[in-house]
């Protein structure tokens, strides 16, 4: 990512914090049922499925596939010159579950292309990444 | 199911300001403009009205209308969103309103200064740290994903993956929509024609949508007057008759407003095929019936999906039915006879209900031939709403 000033997340978010939380440890997590082992996302404290409240924030295999992607050619934000492409990624381990990524300019991208997530810090603040798997 | 509010109650008026880039007016003003006009085209004055739906993201409230226009008083109020799925559930506010006895006769409204004012497109996030407090921005926003139209391209590169959706699918319905603004003296776009070639030769904004696969930026407010259909008859415009009314959601909407649907189980299809199902057997009619649709048209993504959602082409077709001509005028489904949000106005939703009531009156500038039904839809990402309006029989 290039341009500043950033865009950064809020990262103690009671809901959405140990996402963050986990980056920081170099680790991409999601929120999972402790009662039923569900996928919470995007994360929340309540499982419908089983109706328990208690969660956990599960390490997952940071590799995933494209499911979507958008050049972006019209800038809206500073802190986003165009073009930079958006990226829909569909996680390995846990098919159905998307994550958004982001790669500078305008990259060759298909459909179901490997990605591999990397942790960015900006600051103290670490924001999970994606780029492109050579395979 | 019984449904008890069928054909009971009709929009018995209907008002607009004009459409343009600079309204020089307030939000009030624009607002209190189209309700007079509504009310004047009822044959009706502020004196009769007991009851306003309003849009949950308009900065006009009840009591500023209740104080400009000098309604006596109001008995009944209420706000739907959020934002464009509104309108079709304002009007079932009104329906509800007035069927359980807590009004008679029920101005719905939206204004906008959606270009001189706040600008839908641009992302309102100023802070340098995003998110938190349920916003979900957090997940969305530190990698550039920060408007509608983005959501929008990526559920559209989607549709191309899995169905072979194309460019020129999509510029079937801009020009499509364009052409009904070219018939239509108070659209925004009236006086520009839209070529195939033009779309495909206009700037992407986010690929694989271009300029005019966006709606335009709007100053103005649309309203109409919602009462019996007992009432309507003894009024001065012939009632466009509620047929049905509906707001229905998914299991899965996700949180927030926007950025979330995009982990929805499927990024090619919208709540409207929760809200068609529950629309139509509320109605009695299915998508066969519809003789005119007013498909709420953010982008002309948003129009492609919800021809397969509402049930006139099977899922994955909705590209080949538009470029087919089915939505011409003259097609099987004429759509967004007055212009639309993409070549008319975005008056968020509200403009869709209005060109709704002018074909079931026989005086859109688009009309089709003896159009009875008219499907009006707001059923973009959230869960959304949609009304059917029949003619009175």
């Amino acid at each position: 990512m290039t341009g500043t000033p950033r865009l950064l997340p809020v990262t103690d978010d009671v809901d959405t914090g140990g996402f963050f939380e986990a980056a920081a440890r170099g680790e991409l997590a999601l929120r999972r049922c402790n009662g039923c082992d569900a996928v919470l996302h995007v994360p929340r404290a309540y499982c419908r499925a089983c109706g328990s409240w208690e969660g956990r924030w599960e390490p997952v295999t940071p590799t995933g596939t494209v499911y979507s992607w958008s050049v972006v050619e019209h800038a809206v934000h500073p802190a986003f010159p165009a073009p930079y492409t958006v990226l829909l990624v569909e996680l390995d381990d846990l098919p159905g579950t998307r994550l958004v990524g982001h790669l500078p300019g305008r990259p060759e991208l298909r459909a179901g292309a490997p990605v591999i997530a990397w942790f960015e810090d900006v600051d103290g603040t670490v924001v999970p990444q994606w780029r492109l798997a050579r395979s | 199911m019984a449904t008890s509010h069928r054909d009971r109650c009709a929009i018995a008026g209907i008002g607009t300001t004009d459409f343009s880039r600079a309204s020089g007016r307030s939000e009030l003003t624009l607002v209190a403009q189209a309700a007079l006009a509504a009310l004047e085209d009822a044959g009706l004055t502020a004196q009769d009205v007991d009851g306003i739906v309003r849009c949950d993201m308009d900065n006009v409230r009840h009591n500023d209308l209740v104080d400009v226009l000098g309604i006596p008083q109001l008995t009944y109020w209420s706000e739907v969103g959020p934002g464009g799925v509104a309108p079709p559930g304002m009007v079932a506010q009104a329906v509800a309103a007035i069927l359980s006895g807590q009004a008679t006769t029920v101005l719905v409204f939206r204004g906008l200064n959606g270009r001189s004012g706040r600008r839908f497109g641009q992302s309102a996030l100023s802070e340098q740290r995003v998110g938190g407090a349920g916003s979900y921005d957090e997940l969305f926003a530190p990698y550039g994903l920060v408007t509608p139209g983005q959501i929008f391209a990526l559920m559209a590169r989607r549709h191309m993956l899995e169905f072979g959706t194309t460019e020129e699918q999509l510029g079937a319905i801009a020009t499509t929509c364009r052409a009904r603004a070219n018939d239509n003296p108070a659209a925004q776009m009236h006086a520009k024609t839209l070529s195939m070639d033009d779309y495909l030769g206009a700037r992407l904004i986010a690929d694989p949508l271009r300029l005019f696969d966006f709606c335009l930026e709007t100053d103005g407010a649309c309203a109409v007057v919602v009462t019996t259909v007992e009432r309507a008859r003894d009024l001065r415009q012939p009632p466009a008759v509620i047929r049905a009314v509906a707001q229905a959601s998914t299991a899965d909407p996700q949180p927030g407003i926007q950025f979330p649907t995009l982990f929805r189980e499927s990024i090619t299809s919208l709540p409207a095929t929760a809200v068609s199902k529950v629309l139509y057997e509320r109605a009695g009619l299915g998508p066969e019936d519809i003789d005119v649709a007013q498909l709420y048209d953010c982008f002309t993504i948003t129009v492609l999906m919800q021809l397969e959602d509402w049930g006139f082409c099977e899922k994955g077709e909705g590209g080949a039915f538009a470029a087919s001509g089915a939505i011409g005028l003259g097609g099987s489904l004429p759509i967004n006879t007055g212009g639309g949000h993409l070549s008319e106005g975005y008056v968020h939703g509200m403009n869709h209900v209005l060109e709704g009531v002018r074909q079931i009156r026989g005086s859109s500038t688009s009309q089709v031939p003896g159009a009875e039904t008219c499907l009006v839809t707001a059923t973009p990402l959230p869960p959304g709403s949609g009304l059917i309006l029949v003619a009175d029989r």
